[in-house]
């Protein structure tokens, strides 16, 4: 570090505080969009895998262990170069990645929303079949608010993780937050600077979600959590499971 | 004289190879008060279990009401299965269920746990459903929880909701499934209660449980089970004095 120089050179960054908010702003949508459409997949998934047909229950599972093992970094790559040059399907760069944080997060999300489902007791579903309900009924209002207060905490987690993996889509050259930071740290050769701040943000992000679960959590806590479900389950945010 | 209101026919229940019930035959009349006695295992709960098709029977049917309801065994035949399974609601919607762990709803207040029934299966509006639900747990001596949540209910209270819950929906007859197994023991008479004032007005019930001494005052019939089959049945004086070897046996270990 040169003497003539601070030890952390505020101005650079400040030049470039609209390109940095930009890609922050980038950063974070793609991360909500990607795990809003995370868990639409992961809940239609785990709802497959919960199947009586065989054929859904099979397709679950490899999109499952396809998605859960395949690196992010692959995954990108591959929708946004290998589809043109395989099918020639042409997605631009940043739906492109959204579409990458979604298959993977929803690989994940579908083990935690299958074992949020089979955590609510058999006799829930008993109780509510006894009724004469329906059984998407007894989906729709017994199982699935049972099993919706379990999963906000994995799939918090979940979100937080793709605020985080968010930062690869620089590679397709979509100009999120740590693209930006790179571009711009090697402009003013401020590296240390610009990558810290950077950080910063992502942690601010972090932090801001993980008060908004806490929340979510404190709201549905109404009701204790150990009384719907079996005492036995622990959800966890990846349960491997290859014997079904 | 006496209508036949539900007949059991010939139902026998397997589970992988283990057969849990075997050709039973049972008929119960309008009004009646059957009490189903039998060691633990024995497919008492089975048997309620495959009424409602929770457990659908494998072989043999449910006649209610004159209407016959059975399982299709062509597995190629899935019209016919879709279809079948698309009415058990109607006829699960008839028979009252309480179970020996409650299973209330823990999402729900009382009165919404009573609601659903109401607003879901029998379509009532939310305003007539909910006056039906507070009358229904009024009835049960829970006017004063109506908006508590299960988690601040005592087990007694829990399992008062879930009867609500089913006689709300005005079913032909009511099964109980050791609905009194899971409570403290100080709680057991008031819920016993509750089922003798639905005898009293005539409710069909069929009753599993091991309180002997409830069953021989309320029953009008005593069926005693054994490892799937029933063993023997008769009035209460007849369980009383049987000559079945098993029956007394059980009788003298549960009796002392
Ligand atoms: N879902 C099930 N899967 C496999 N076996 C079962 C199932 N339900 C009950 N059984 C078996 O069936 C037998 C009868 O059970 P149950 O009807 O609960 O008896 P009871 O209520 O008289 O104690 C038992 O051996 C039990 O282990
Ligand atoms: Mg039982």
């Amino acid at each position: 570090m040169s003497n003539s120089q601070p030890f952390f050179d505020f101005a650079p960054i400040w030049q470039s505080r609209v390109l940095l908010i930009e890609g922050f702003g980038i950063a974070m949508f793609s991360a909500v969009a990607g795990i809003i459409l995370a868990i639409i997949l992961g809940l239609i998934i785990a709802l497959m895998r919960l199947s009586r047909f065989k054929i859904l229950r099979g397709f679950a599972f490899i999109y499952t262990q396809l998605f859960r093992g395949v690196p992010l970094y692959v995954l990108i790559l591959w929708i946004y170069f290998g589809l043109v040059y395989a099918v020639g399907i042409d997605i631009p760069r940043i739906p492109s990645g959204i579409i990458a944080l979604a298959l993977l997060n929803s690989g994940y999300l579908s083990e935690t929303f299958r074992s949020g489902i089979l955590a609510v007791s058999n006799g829930q579903r008993e109780a509510g079949q006894a009724l004469g309900l329906k059984g998407w009924q007894v989906a729709r209002y017994i199982i699935l608010p049972q099993a919706g207060r379990i999963v906000i905490p994995p799939t918090g987690n979940q979100f937080i993780d793709a605020i985080k993996d968010s930062a690869i889509l620089s590679i397709i050259g979509v100009p999120e937050l740590m693209k930006v930071a790179q571009e711009q740290a090697n402009l003013f050769y401020r590296p240390f600077e610009f990558y810290t701040v950077a950080g910063l943000l992502y942690l601010v992000a972090v932090l801001i979600v993980s008060r908004g679960i806490t929340a979510l959590e404190n709201r549905f806590a109404k009701y204790s959590r150990k009384s719907g479900s079996s005492e036995n389950s622990v959800v966890t945010t990846a349960t491997t499971d290859a014997s079904h | 004289m006496s209508e036949t209101l539900l007949k059991i026919n010939n139902v026998t229940k397997v589970f992988g190879t283990h057969v849990v019930l075997k050709d039973i035959d049972l008929d119960i009349v309008k009004g009646e008060v059957v009490c189903i006695i039998g060691p633990s295992g024995s497919g008492k709960s089975t048997l309620l279990r495959c009424i409602n098709f929770i457990a659908p029977p494998d072989q043999g049917e449910i006649i209610f009401e004159g209407k016959t309801w059975k399982r299709f065994h062509s597995r190629f035949n899935i019209f016919a299965n879709r279809k079948y399974e698309g009415e058990l609601p109607r006829l699960r919607s008839e028979i009252g269920m309480v179970f020996q762990h409650f299973n209330v709803f823990p999402h729900m207040t009382a009165v919404e746990n009573v609601m659903l029934g109401l607003t879901k299966v029998r379509k009532e509006g939310r305003a007539k459903a909910r006056e039906i639900a507070e009358q229904s747990l009024i009835q049960v001596g829970l006017g004063d929880k109506l908006n508590q949540y299960p988690e601040k209910l005592s087990g007694g209270q829990k399992q008062r909701v879930a009867i609500a819950r089913a006689l709300a929906l005005n079913p032909k007859v009511m099964l109980f499934d050791e609905v009194t197994s899971s409570l403290d023991p100080e709680l057991v008479s008031g819920i016993l209660d509750e089922i003798r004032r639905l005898a009293k007005d005539g409710m069909t019930m069929v009753i599993v449980t091991h309180e002997m001494n409830f069953a021989f005052q309320v029953a009008n019939r005593i069926v005693f089970m054994d490892e799937g089959r029933i063993v023997t049945m008769g009035t209460p004086d007849e369980i009383r004095n049987t000559t079945d070897p098993r029956a007394r046996a059980f009788l003298s270990s549960i009796l002392g």
